[in-house]
């Protein structure tokens, strides 16, 4: 026996499933099976105005398992994670940290990483902080560092070789 | 007193329940099993030992056996101890010889290895044979019942419970804390499904309740304490003072007119929207018919200065107006009683992100029920409470805080067609020109004639939304919602004058402490919890106590009426009778063991033991004792006992099986 | 008493939004807060979470170890950091299995995560550990005649669940600090918009329209400027607000200013203290003193 979307011909993946759950960070076994698609979610969402993102829509798809065709999508990637979805949904579903597992997935399996995504992650990697320095423009179009300012050294890791080995593992290590 | 046990004549009678249990236990051996068991003479198997073939088959082997003790095999005894016991009774053994061994529930319903399930079932056959030997005859003792009724809370549930029973030729109590009677059916406009006007339906029941000559009405009143047991409640009943004479007053309301605060305090009748002074009556039907002060703001009473003289009392002609009115605490003897304490409105504030405390033009389906009445705050016109205009566009948001795990989890039962039948009204009252919409989650319209109700709704040019807007934004001069459709699968932008929330229905705010007053439980949602929803859900566990209406969870009118009537003949059936047999399967106290230490008084919730003053022994009231155990379990000298629960026969059933 | 906490600067206050930093560095202390730095801090990991949650989980676990190896409690002032923080404290606190993976990370740089240490934001060290009399205490020159609107950021608001500074639906901490330096304040529908910070990292575009759509409502309801305590919406708001502006089809001219330096500005200090020559937005505008 098999459910089939014959729009897309993709099966539902239920194993994929235990793999988002495994994903969230916010401990929830499965409950996004008790959403009800009252669509509170997708009625406050930041994202869906500008860019069609419906949480309920995900939650949806992740019920039946269409996962693939979420993780294959840039739809995953709209989300502007202001957690209106998880703090509004009657049933304690949390859209955004589903979609933060998605975006995950899609990562892991070798994705393009869009953006700036794989530049921060890059700097992060190798400094510890998502930039370094800028030197900023002022009102007054002049520009200024840190340094030019009366403020401490920037703090960041010490040992960046050190940072940088723990950081690696978890960048492969599987969750 | 507790005898020694001696060589019983033992039968075991296993059932089937059809395959219920012979489908995973097999019952051929089990019966076997149970005739080769020390002290067992004869063991049988039937199909349907509940049945009359079954009962025969008991009782004549109780004869052709001459057995002194009986254990049947089969379900809960929660289902056919009873039963069983006029059985083993009816073949001349006494009742409380018989053991049930729940070999259904414990065994064939859970386990699907029918091996070990039959191997369990060995077990606790066995173990029950064990403590059958043990088994003392005993006899049940009597009381006598008070005729009289208390009826808590005079809503519709309350006021068709007193009626029934009043007409069943009982007296009745009926005691409300509000001034008048009539509860939150008094507040409505129109009922749906049938749309007949609720005072019109209600207010001839209200002059029913106070014209019958087997009710008497306490209004304003409190239960302030209880006492007793089923048959015999002793019920002190704490009426507020509310400074005005009722055997004087006659309802003429010049106090009213000429109060000081007059339409300067906000009226609980019309949801803080209409006004009342001091000296009021919450609305024109109430029963009785008769004006109260309110001492909370009352200039003399709370100031002890009303101008020269407090003028409602100088315009009383009936010189009904007595300040000096105190506090009164009135006994009550009754034997059974019906608790419909109502429900409460979920204060919408709780779910900030709907408006409701930022904009006065977001009210909730109650609200509405006054602006719609009219005998309303707006007689009858729906007016914007923002600039007194008639609305132009009017929203409903359903399941607000309801089927919600932050909030409430429960549906509310009525606020689907609550909000169907007020846009059936608005329609009415406005028009078709004004824009009417409602943002659904699932329309849940279940009753009789609901759905033919809600398909006429549909056809009313209204704006059904399937979805849930996330918040309601205050425009100023409008409110702004957005809303995802799923039905078109479009984010819909709704301005409108006007939102109408509809609230989740939760128990009172004090249900909880008076549910300790009467010893009743709540169920989780916080609501008083039935003693079975199937097949008891007008009993409590509490014997003699009955609920009925919104207090047991939410419902419409005609439920709550059904429930109503139900309760009432439930309590019928305890106040028909002259006495009450009391179970004797409760705690008594060996005398020679206690040492008075008292601790089984204080651990008792049911109030059943007292320390006789004199000999330094606890005593067990019989008709208050409900064997619930604890004292048992509390007592320290092992001196509290169990009637055929004892120590030696619970161990015996341990002893035989390890 | 002198209370002390760790400052965690975070990635983008430390490297580019310095207004926020030079402000809290000037007003804290006249309010008896010492503030530490510790050397050795990375990113709190929040921007990474769509790229692995787990890297998240560690950078924050891995700062607020540091936090507790000085024996501080952290003082976050950047709403993203804090929530990144807060999480990783929830989720370590209800799951042992993972406090202890990631603890077997931490090894390695030598550090280990309790979570003993607590983590506050601008708002409630304001508001809940000063207090609105102390701080009306040192008022100098209130800030008369101006209406501001309020953006908490949504970080510092949701989720509820894990414990945020502010209320999530209804907060009202700033309003009262401003209403104590001398403000006015006023409720707007959109106060608990998002500015789209985030969002810049990959679809910079929706972002700009997101801070545009929300300053162009603010303009129209008649503020004089808006507050806000968080560099991600700050730099939305102030930095990118001409940009922000045009998808909207707007020319902005908003005051933006951080809670701190409205702080400083009431107390007394001298503007060149509070870092106010870095906000682009007209700050000018506003006549205060
Ligand atoms: C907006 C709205 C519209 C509705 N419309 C309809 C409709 O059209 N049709 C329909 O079938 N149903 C409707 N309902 C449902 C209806 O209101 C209830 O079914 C009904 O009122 C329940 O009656 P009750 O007696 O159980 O409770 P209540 O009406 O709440 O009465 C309880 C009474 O007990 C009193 N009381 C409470 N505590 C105590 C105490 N401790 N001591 C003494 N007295 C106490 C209260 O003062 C009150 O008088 C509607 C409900 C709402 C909210
Ligand atoms: S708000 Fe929650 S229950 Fe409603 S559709 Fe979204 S995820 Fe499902
Ligand atoms: S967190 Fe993402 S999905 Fe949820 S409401 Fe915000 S933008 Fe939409
Ligand atoms: S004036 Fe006297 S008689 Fe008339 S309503 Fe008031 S109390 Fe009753
Ligand atoms: S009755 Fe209707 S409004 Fe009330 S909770 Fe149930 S579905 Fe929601």
């Amino acid at each position: 026996m098999s459910i089939v979307d014959l729009t897309s011909m993709g099966e539902s993946q239920a194993e994929l499933r235990k793999e988002i759950n495994d994903r969230l960070s916010r401990l929830q076994e499965d409950v996004s099976d008790y959403c009800y698609q009252c669509a509170k979610c997708t009625s406050g969402c930041e994202a869906h105005k500008l860019l069609e993102l419906e949480p309920h829509k995900i939650v949806a798809l992740l019920k039946r398992g269409l996962i693939d065709e979420m993780v294959n999508s840039d739809i995953i990637w709209t989300c502007m994670s202001c957690f209106k979805c998880r703090e509004r949904c009657p049933q304690k579903i949390a859209p955004v940290e589903i979609l933060f597992a998605l975006k995950n997935m899609a990562v892991a399996s070798g994705k393009q990483i869009p953006g700036k995504y794989s530049t921060i992650l890059q700097s992060v990697l190798s400094m510890g902080l998502i930039q370094d320095i800028q030197e900023v423009t002022m009102r007054d179009t002049k520009t200024k560092k840190r340094g030019d300012l009366d403020l401490p050294a920037l703090s960041k890791p010490s040992d960046p070789a050190k940072f940088q080995a723990g950081l690696m593992k978890i960048a492969v290590e599987k969750l | 007193m507790l005898g020694e046990s001696y060589m019983r004549r033992i039968g075991v009678f296993v059932c089937h329940c059809g395959v219920n249990i012979a489908q995973n236990v097999d019952v051929d051996a089990l019966t076997t099993y149970a005739s080769t068991l020390d002290g067992v003479v004869v063991a049988k198997q039937y199909k349907y030992m509940c049945s009359d073939v079954g009962a025969t088959l008991i009782k004549g082997s109780i004869k052709e056996h001459k057995l002194d003790g009986v254990v049947v095999a089969a379900c809960s005894p929660r289902m056919h101890e009873h039963t069983f016991r006029e059985v083993v009774n009816d073949g001349g053994v006494n009742p409380y010889q018989l053991e049930i061994v729940n070999i259904r529930e414990q065994c064939s319903w859970i386990h699907s290895d029918r091996k070990k399930a039959t191997e369990k079932a060995k077990f606790l056959v066995r173990s029950g044979v064990a403590k059958a030997k043990l088994l003392e005859p005993l006899q049940t003792s009597t009381l006598k019942v008070t005729p009289n009724a208390l009826v808590i809370g005079g809503g519709i549930a309350g006021i068709q419970a007193s009626l029934d029973l009043a007409n069943d030729g009982f007296k009745v109590y009926l005691v409300e804390r509000e001034p008048s009677i009539g509860g939150r059916m008094s507040q409505l406009d129109k009922t749906f499904p049938t749309l007949d006007c609720s005072s019109c339906i209600l207010t001839p029941k209200m002059m029913e309740v106070a014209n019958h000559q087997n009710i008497e009405l306490f209004t304003y009143a409190e239960v302030a304490d209880i006492e007793g047991s089923i048959g015999n409640y002793t019920v002190k009943v704490r009426k507020k003072p509310r400074y005005v004479d009722i055997d004087k007053c006659t309802g003429c309301g010049d106090c009213a007119t000429a109060c000081r605060l007059k339409d300067r305090i906000a009226s609980e009748f019309d949801m803080g929207m209409g006004k009342r002074g001091a000296a009021y009556m919450p609305f024109p039907q109430a029963v009785p018919l008769k004006y109260t002060i309110d001492a909370e703001h009352c200039l003399f009473i709370t100031r002890g200065k009303c101008g020269d003289k407090p003028a409602c009392r100088e315009a009383c002609a009936q010189k009904a107006i007595d300040f000096d009115q105190k506090e009164e605490i009135v006994d009550l003897k009754v034997g059974a009683i019906v608790v419909a304490t109502g429900y409460d409105l979920l204060n919408p504030e709780s779910l900030y992100e709907y408006g409701y405390a930022n904009s006065p033009d977001v009210i909730t389906t109650l609200e509405l029920e006054r602006l719609i009445s009219s005998s309303g705050p707006t007689k009858g016109e729906i007016l914007r409470l923002s600039d007194q205009q008639e609305p132009k566009s009017v929203t409903f948001i359903l399941c607000i805080g309801s089927r919600d795990e932050t909030q409430c989890t429960w549906c509310c039962r009525i606020g689907c067609m609550s909000a169907l039948k007020h846009v059936y009204l608005l329609r009415e009252k406005l028009g078709d020109d004004v824009e009417i919409n409602v943002c659904y989650t699932d329309i849940r319209s279940y009753g009789k004639g609901y759905e033919e109700f809600y398909r006429n709704v549909r056809g009313l040019k209204t704006n059904m939304f399937r979805g849930r807007p996330s918040e309601v934004c205050n425009m100023g001069d409008h409110q702004k919602i957005d809303v995802f459709d799923t039905t078109t699968n479009k984010l819909f932008e709704i301005k409108t004058d006007m939102v109408v929330l509809v609230p989740a229905l939760v128990p009172r705010a004090d249900a909880g402490d008076f549910a300790r007053l009467l010893h009743l439980t709540l169920s989780g949602d916080g609501f008083f919890l039935e003693a079975h929803p199937k097949l008891r859900p007008m009993d409590t566990f509490v014997n003699g106590i009955f609920i009925a209406g919104c207090c047991q969870g939410p419902k419409d009118i005609q439920d709550t009426v059904s429930q109503a009537s139900g309760a009432a003949s439930r309590a019928a059936t305890i106040l028909s009778k002259e006495e009450l047999e009391i179970d004797p399967l409760i705690a008594v106290v060996d005398e020679e063991v206690c040492t008075g230490c008292g601790i089984c008084v204080e651990i008792c919730p049911y109030e059943a033991r007292i320390l006789n003053e004199k000999t330094k022994i606890a005593e067990v009231n019989d008709a208050l004792c409900t064997g619930c155990g604890a004292c048992i379990a509390a007592c320290p000298s092992n001196a509290s006992i169990h009637r055929n629960f004892t120590k030696k026969q619970l161990l015996n059933m341990v002893d035989d099986i390890i | 008493m002198k209370r002390k906490f760790a400052l965690y600067p975070g990635c983008i206050m430390s490297t580019e939004q310095y207004a926020y930093e030079i402000s809290i560095r000037e007003t804290l202390p006249l309010l008896d807060i010492e503030l530490v730095d510790i050397d050795g801090f990375s990113c709190c990991g929040e921007p990474l979470k769509s790229v692995n949650q787990l890297m998240m989980l560690y950078l924050s676990a891995r700062n607020l170890a540091l936090a507790e190896k000085n024996k501080l409690d952290m003082f976050a002032p950047c709403a993203i950091c804090h929530l990144a923080l807060s999480e990783c404290r929830y989720v370590l606190g209800s799951n042992p299995e993972m406090k202890g993976r990631i603890n077997g990370m931490l090894a390695a740089e030598d550090l280990t995560y309790n979570g003993t240490g607590e983590i506050v934001h601008t708002v409630d060290l304001l508001h809940d550990r000063i207090g609105i009399e102390e701080i009306a205490k040192h008022v100098k020159k209130p800030l008369k005649d101006i209406k501001l609107a309020t953006h908490y950021g949504c970080h510092a608001i949701r989720p509820k669940e894990i414990g945020r500074p502010v209320d999530s639906e209804h907060p009202m901490k700033m309003e009262a600090i401003l209403s104590a330096l001398g403000a006015e304040t006023a409720e707007y529908p959109e106060k608990l918009d998002c500015c789209g910070g985030l969002l810049q990292i990959n679809l910079d575009e929706s972002a700009l329209a997101k801070a545009g759509q929300k300053l162009k409502a603010v303009h129209e309801h008649g503020f004089d400027g808006l507050v806000d305590v968080c560099p991600w919406c700050h730099k939305m708001f102030d930095a990118r607000q001409t940009k922000a502006g045009e998808t909207v089809a707007a020319k902005l001219d908003l005051p933006v200013f951080y809670l701190t330096q409205l702080l400083g500005l009431a107390f007394g200090v001298k503007k060149e203290k509070l870092g106010l020559e870095f906000n682009l937005s007209p700050v000018d505008k506003i006549q205060i003193g």
